[in-house]
């Protein structure tokens, strides 16, 4: 179980964190089309195409490794005041009815949708260059796989947490600058403790 | 049980589901769906041909094909197309570019800067610390759009600079978290954005309309700040030498120049480029990031782990505001197939209310979700439900969302979920306590009510600087 | 929803591609009550603007899936699933007015080939007809006036269907957008010249705050009509004389729209010029000139696709035939109006 765990902790990071790159090529490919749009009076018609394209595809595969890493904003006043099991409880609870409805949509209606896009080489209306957007519909069938991995991960951990009544916390990532300063803040707090 | 019945029980269950914490984005897409489900079941049809197969005893094949209908309901096309709505929007693909020039700003090493020089500056105003680590906020809020690290840069920075000069506990924190969460109010701020995403508010009038309250709102924290170190000079004694230097002008100067004039270069590309209608908000974003990226570059603070961490931050910032966006599209359309928006319209027009008292009312209750929500789920879930009241009671969007924008600045202060505070009491010194720093909070919320009262009774607060670049 | 009285009258939800405040929402809403009046309260619509439900240029997929029963829209909007999309609306301009083209979609074959694009090529689970014939849409809103094709290269500008990939071929940056977010589009700068139908659109989008120079007449679009989407299933599951006041509710409104439009067209064409400060232009001749010579690179293009050169043969023997009498028989109005109005007109 712990295993699995690790192991869609892993895809999901591996997955979210490639496509984040894509915000660098987002910022270098927007800042060229300014340059040729308002310096040279020469835009070019893939620019904005490209930039959703590359937005939504960095949120959409980013979801299952934000779900890894408890990223996903929580009404969590009430919740972080309980016991690790009975947030669990709740938790496995709400993954079964609550979530995998909506991801299997993802795969299969997506599927649906964006089959029907590929057969006939969808392209954007945003511009008569004709950006395909057929592989960008089937972004939501690969985010929505990833999503359902995780969620497997994450049944698993609420199990595991019903057992031992301690989280299995995801390994090590970045952190929000404001988490690693109050992080680096409780081990500087320990480590005077100690001596 | 009628339609809007359905889609009012859709609303009561959404908030309690929200109440047990679970992830917000995956609950309202299921809400979506489950009601979605039922909204888009036509039973009539399959009730017909159930009676069909029985009569012709239909063969198994047949059969099947009767059990796939169930799973053959509209709600899950909907959903599909609402997260391609998402997707290809255009006002969203701003939001990891200005995440991504946030977080590379902060890493830059900026604050320190800005809040020395100015500390130094501004030595002989009364609450030198307090007026320096204000405007350092204030600043640093036109570069990011999120809150957080500002708070916690400036809780290691200028906490313990201020209580070291025996600045009033309470006085000092309320300062820090007061002037961290300006980054949400100020241009480029992500919640203007993800406003104008929900209400289709055009997001340059947002941002033009949003700079002066929040130039206003800075301008009350600083009059608290200094009257108050007047009035009471003890909870704001002047620095000694030894804390901070006397410095003489020429130096101080230099110093403004070098710390503050890239700052600024890179805060008018953006904001003016984006005010003055010369790049759209996403090009305007890419620009800031490419210019924070080159500033950080300049200041010798860009290191690859620092830009790692923050494309990594960008991805996931990005997937929960996007995330939220993909559920809460969905939930709304089936709310509103339901008649749930008509129900709560028509249920608020036969109040029969006067725009003030309207207005008021909706403002109190998005200050009441403050206490316990975050900015996000009360944009994304919530003030779409006011959204559809303006017109009737003829009160414009854009203003709306700037007295939203000012109040939800008090979501970060108000307990229990008062993100600011938290941040710093994490890094602040253990002899800090919340308690210290909720009492030094409550003066600034009464300035944000002061701001709201002046925008409101002058409107022109809002509308002068969009009118002047756009007209009408 | 489930438990649907016998008597109770059939809902058609219907969404539109125009935002709640254009004025084409009136259009449809005239299609609305003829269709409820004729059918005696059996029929109701719901009516709804763009992006109630899907986004005003995905409404051929909701539809499509179902999620919609109904759309009222333009068939260049979907043209990123096949560009023969746009010849129902946004296609070469051979001559003909959108009357004529309509009498094509009728008359002259062009049904057989909608039927064949959407069915069997596109595989789409949709019917669809044409209604209003739409009065040939202006070159549209400038910032500073334009003399020429020269002032006009590199601009970037707002159309639809083929009518973007004609701009490109004469130099200038197209974006396409729905109609309700051209003038946001216009203060972001996502885009600095656009057109979009007629005057009291433009009035009702607030074009006037963010341009002054208006140019009338084009070849970018002189030939659209109102495309009517339903859900097949749904359609096919009507009672026939249901199914009949639907389709011929299209007919019923696309003489009303008419009426309607020349009235509000004219009047709000007036207000702009009259109460805005918008400077009214003819579009100069050497851009129209320029335009046809675009279109038959254009043709030339499009023609190595087997289905667009049949739909265009077949709409130029329509042209040749059709416009030929129309336009020998057409009585010189130009004459009479400056014999009554002299010196109004600047053509
Ligand atoms: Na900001
Ligand atoms: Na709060």
């Amino acid at each position: 179980m712990i295993g699995f765990i690790r192991l869609a902790d892993r895809l999901s990071g591996w997955f979210g964190k490639t496509f984040a790159w894509l915000i660098l090529l987002m910022t270098f490919g927007t800042s060229y089309e300014v340059f040729v749009r308002y310096v040279l009076n020469a835009p070019t018609p893939w620019a904005f195409d490209m930039s959703f394209i590359m937005y939504g595809t960095l949120f959409l595969m980013a979801g299952a490794y934000t779900l890894s890493q408890g990223g996903h904003v929580r009404g969590d006043f009430v919740y972080r005041l309980w016991k690790p099991r009975t947030q669990a409880a709740v938790d496995l609870v709400l993954y079964l009815i609550f979530f995998f409805p909506g991801v299997l949509a993802l795969i299969i209606t997506g599927w649906k949708y964006s089959s029907r896009s590929w057969s006939y080489g969808e392209v954007s209306i945003n511009s008569p260059a004709g950006v395909p957007i057929f592989q960008f519909k089937s972004v939501m069938v690969a985010a929505g796989l990833l999503l359902a991995i995780q969620g497997v991960a994450q049944i698993f951990r609420c199990v595991l947490c019903l057992r031992t009544g301690e989280w299995l916390r995801a390994e090590k990532d970045v952190e929000e600058t404001e988490e690693a300063l109050i992080h680096q803040r409780e081990q500087e707090l320990e480590q005077r403790a100690h001596s | 049980m009628t339609d809007p019945q359905v889609a009012l029980l859709m609303l009561g269950l959404f908030i309690f589901v929200v109440f047990l914490g679970f992830p917000i984005a995956f609950t309202l897409m299921a809400m979506g769906i489950g009601f979605g489900y039922f909204a888009y079941f036509d039973g009539d049809r399959m009730w017909r041909a159930y009676n069909r197969l029985s009569e012709t005893a239909g063969a198994w094949d047949q059969w099947s094909d009767w059990i796939a209908g169930f799973f053959n309901n509209r709600i899950f096309d909907l959903f599909i197309n609402q997260t391609y709505t998402v997707m290809s929007n255009e006002v969203l693909t701003a939001v990891p570019l200005f995440l991504f020039m946030g977080y590379i700003v902060e890493r830059a090493n900026i604050v320190d800067r800005l809040f020395s020089t100015l500390n130094v500056a501004s030595k002989n105003v009364p609450g030198s610390m307090g007026v320096a680590a204000l405007i350092t906020c204030a600043l640093f809020a036109t570069a990011t759009g999120i809150v957080g690290a500002v708070v916690t840069l400036m809780g290691l920075l200028a906490l313990p600079a201020m209580l070291k000069a025996r600045y009033d506990k309470s006085f000092a924190t309320g300062i820090i978290c007061a002037g961290g969460t300006l980054g949400i109010l100020i241009p480029p701020s992500i919640m203007l954005i993800v406003y104008a995403a929900a209400s289709g508010v055009s997001i340059v009038r947002l941002y033009a309309g949003a700079l002066l309250p929040g130039f206003l709102l800075v301008g009350l924290y600083l009059i608290y700040v200094v009257g108050r170190s007047i009035l009471q000079p003890s909870s704001a004694p002047r620095p000694t030498d030894d804390e901070v230097p006397d410095v003489p002008l020429g130096r101080v100067l230099w110093m403004l120049a070098t710390s503050f004039f890239p700052l600024a270069v890179l805060i008018l590309s953006v904001l003016g480029s984006i005010l003055f209608g010369l790049a759209t908000p996403t090009e305007a974003a890419s620009i800031g990031a490419l210019g924070g990226i080159l500033l950080a570059v300049a200041y010798r603070a860009l290191t690859f782990q620092r830009l790692r961490e923050s494309v990594y931050l960008t991805a996931r910032t990005t997937a929960m505001v996007c995330w939220l966006f993909v559920g809460s599209y969905t939930f709304s359309s089936v709310f509103s197939y339901l008649g749930g928006e008509q129900v709560i319209s028509e249920f608020v027009t036969g109040l029969n209310l006067s725009p003030l008292a309207f207005l008021i009312l909706a403002q109190l209750i998005i200050f009441l979700l403050g206490w316990p929500l975050e900015w996000s789920e009360i944009i994304i879930i919530f003030v779409p439900i006011f959204l559809p009241l303006l017109a009737h009671f003829n009160i414009d969007p854009l203003f709306f969302g700037i007295l939203v924008a000012l109040n939800l600045q008090t979501s970060f202060l108000t307990p229990p979920m008062a993100m600011s505070a938290y941040y710093l009491k994490g890094i602040a010194p253990p002899e800090v306590q919340l308690t210290d720093i909720f009492r030094g909070v409550m003066p600034f919320l009464l300035m944000v009510f002061i701001a709201m009262a002046i925008v409101y009774a002058v409107p022109d607060v809002v509308y002068y600087l969009p009118n002047l670049v756009y007209g009408r | 929803a489930p438990a649907v009285l016998a008597q109770a009258p059939v809902v058609v939800k219907m969404q539109t591609s125009w935002p709640a405040s254009d004025i084409w929402m009136d259009f449809a809403r005239q299609y609305v009550v003829a269709v409820e009046e004729m059918s005696g309260g059996r029929l109701k619509i719901d009516l709804l603007p763009a992006g109630a439900v899907v986004g005003a240029f995905q409404v051929l997929d909701g539809v499509n899936d179902g999620v919609i029963d109904a759309a009222h829209s333009v068939s260049s909007y979907w043209y990123g699933k096949h560009k023969g999309a746009s010849f129902f609306g946004t296609g070469p301009v051979f001559g003909g007015s959108a009357t004529t083209m309509l009498g094509w979609y009728y008359q002259g074959g062009g049904q057989e080939l909608y039927r064949e694009l959407t069915q069997d090529i596109l595989g789409l689970n949709v019917y669809g007809l044409f209604g209003f014939p739409m009065p040939a849409q202006p070159f549209g809103w400038f910032k500073k006036p334009i003399n020429g094709v020269a002032d006009i290269q590199g601009i970037k500008y707002r159309t639809v269907g083929l009518a973007a990939d004609l701009m490109q071929q004469m130099g200038m940056s197209v974006a396409q957008l729905p109609g309700g977010e051209i003038v946001p589009a216009m203060e972001r700068g996502v885009i600095d010249a656009f057109e979009f139908n007629n005057p009291s659109s433009d009035l009702r989008f607030g074009t006037a705050d963010v341009a002054t120079n208006y140019y009338l007449s084009s070849y970018h679009q002189a030939s659209e009509a109102f495309e009517f989407l339903f859900n097949r299933d749904f359609m096919d599951d009507l009672d026939p004389d249901l199914q009949a006041i639907l389709r011929h509710g299209v007919d019923a409104s696309a003489a009303s729209n008419t009426y309607f439009a020349l009235d509000n067209y004219s009047a709000d064409l007036k207000k702009l010029q009259e109460q805005l400060g918008v400077t009214v232009y003819r579009t100069p001749k050497d851009i129209l000139a320029a335009q046809l010579v675009a279109w038959d690179a254009l043709i030339e293009t499009l023609s190595k696709d087997d289905y667009m050169r049949r739909v265009m043969e077949s709409q130029r023997a329509w042209v040749e035939r059709v416009t030929y009498y129309e336009l020998m028989n057409a009585a010189d109005l130009g004459l009479a109006y400056n014999h009554y109005f002299p010196g109004k007109l600047a053509i």
